[in-house]
């Protein structure tokens, strides 16, 4: 087998296929739009409502902070959250910009890893809410107070205090690792997979392994 | 887009169709998910053809969009709406593989590449194109040792391949 030959067959046979490939340029010049570019649009007005989402609740909780403005369960929980909301905020419009990034003329590699990075949204919204776990406490407690008129902190004996507390460091290392393992570049361990098909579906674990496998290649 | 411009895109893609008809072919084993990824490619070119500058050639500027179009189709899952009912209306009409003349070499070739992983198929695409390692790798965003490392590996299978058939 002569490679060279073989190269000329090929751009010769670039000709023959062309002259049968017909393209409807009447149709083509009114396209404005295709089934990748909507399917990002809607990823873009999902971001925006999210955001949206993000910023009432930013609103409501530096409502309830303002009001409660003591050194108090219920004022340090809604801190708390408040970070987390601002932080899933940022991280919504930090998407909005990535969807408006993507250019199918990068280089495979970055559109590929771009791409990633946008479908796999919802396992950062994941992440997000595992990273505030160790700080179940703080639901609770605003909960009570919002919805009962309870400052619960107050009804909870030492012994309570302490056992909630060990299980919050606790579930904090948990997190940790879970946290640290759950990226693309360990898609090869059996439970980051699975998690991340459960959460993404296959098409995302499928993009996740060639985005790894040429990360691994450039390292 | 003005007059100017789609004489323009029309000139280049009558020069270049090929490309996406190898693309297609290659990431593709249903007929029907080639004339749908053929469309989208064709129309993602149209769509994004005001940002080409010129600072590469229109057939490397055509490989990256194709390729990375073909890649990301190419894991759609079988969820998608029904394979069977395609538009009336088609902007483009692909051949199926078995009505183009062709040699022998480029069917096996075909055979081939089919059986690449995604990159490699994007690889072996650029380099029977007469690519340099460095157009290559530029394209897919990876260092040129590694397209020269995978490239190799590539060779010896076709030439294991075609070998094989010789004998």
């Amino acid at each position: 087998m002569n490679l060279d030959n073989l190269k000329n067959h090929w751009q010769h046979h670039h000709s023959a296929c062309g002259s049968e490939f017909a393209i409807n340029e009447a149709i083509l010049w009114q396209v404005k739009i295709n089934k990748q570019m909507t399917h990002l649009n809607q990823m873009k007005w999902a971001r925006i409502f999210e955001s949206c989402v993000f910023l009432l609740i930013i609103f409501l909780l530096g409502q309830y902070i303002a009001d409660n403005l003591s050194v108090s369960a219920s004022f340090i929980s809604a801190s708390i959250l408040i970070i987390f909301a601002i932080v899933g905020f940022a991280g919504n419009i930090g998407q909005i910009v990535l969807i408006s990034k993507v250019d199918y003329a990068n280089p495979v590699s970055q559109l590929q890893k771009d791409m990633f990075r946008v479908c796999s949204h919802k396992l950062q919204l994941t992440k997000l809410l595992l990273m505030s776990a160790p700080f179940y406490f703080a639901y609770v407690f605003i909960g009570f107070d919002v919805l009962l008129g309870v400052d619960l902190f107050k009804h909870l004996t030492l012994k309570m205090i302490c056992f909630y507390s060990f299980f919050s460091v606790f579930l904090f290392f948990v997190m940790a690792v879970l946290l640290t393992k759950l990226d693309y570049k360990n898609i090869s361990v059996v439970w980051v997979k699975n998690i991340i098909n459960f959460v993404l579906g296959p098409r995302l674990v499928s993009l996740a392994q060639f985005v790894n496998k040429i990360d691994s290649n450039e390292r | 887009m003005s007059k100017t411009k789609k004489r323009l895109f029309a000139q280049a893609m009558e020069q270049h169709k090929g490309i996406v008809f190898k693309v297609v072919n290659s990431y593709c084993p249903n007929i029907y998910d080639r004339q749908d990824l053929a469309q989208e490619i064709l129309t993602t070119m149209w769509i994004t053809f005001d940002n080409y500058d010129n600072t590469s050639k229109f057939s490397t500027w055509m490989y990256r969009i194709a390729l990375n179009v073909a890649i990301s189709y190419y894991r759609k899952d079988s969820k998608r709406a029904d394979k069977t009912s395609l538009p009336d209306e088609q902007i483009v009409q692909i051949p199926d593989l078995s009505d183009v003349h062709q040699s022998e070499d480029i069917t096996l070739l075909y055979q081939f590449i089919t059986q690449l992983d995604e990159l490699n198929k994007a690889i072996i695409l650029l380099y029977l194109e007469n690519e340099s390692h460095e157009t290559i790798a530029n394209t897919l965003g990876i260092s040129t040792s590694n397209v020269s490392t995978r490239l190799s590996r590539i060779k010896e299978l076709l030439k294991k391949q075609f070998n094989k058939r010789e004998s």
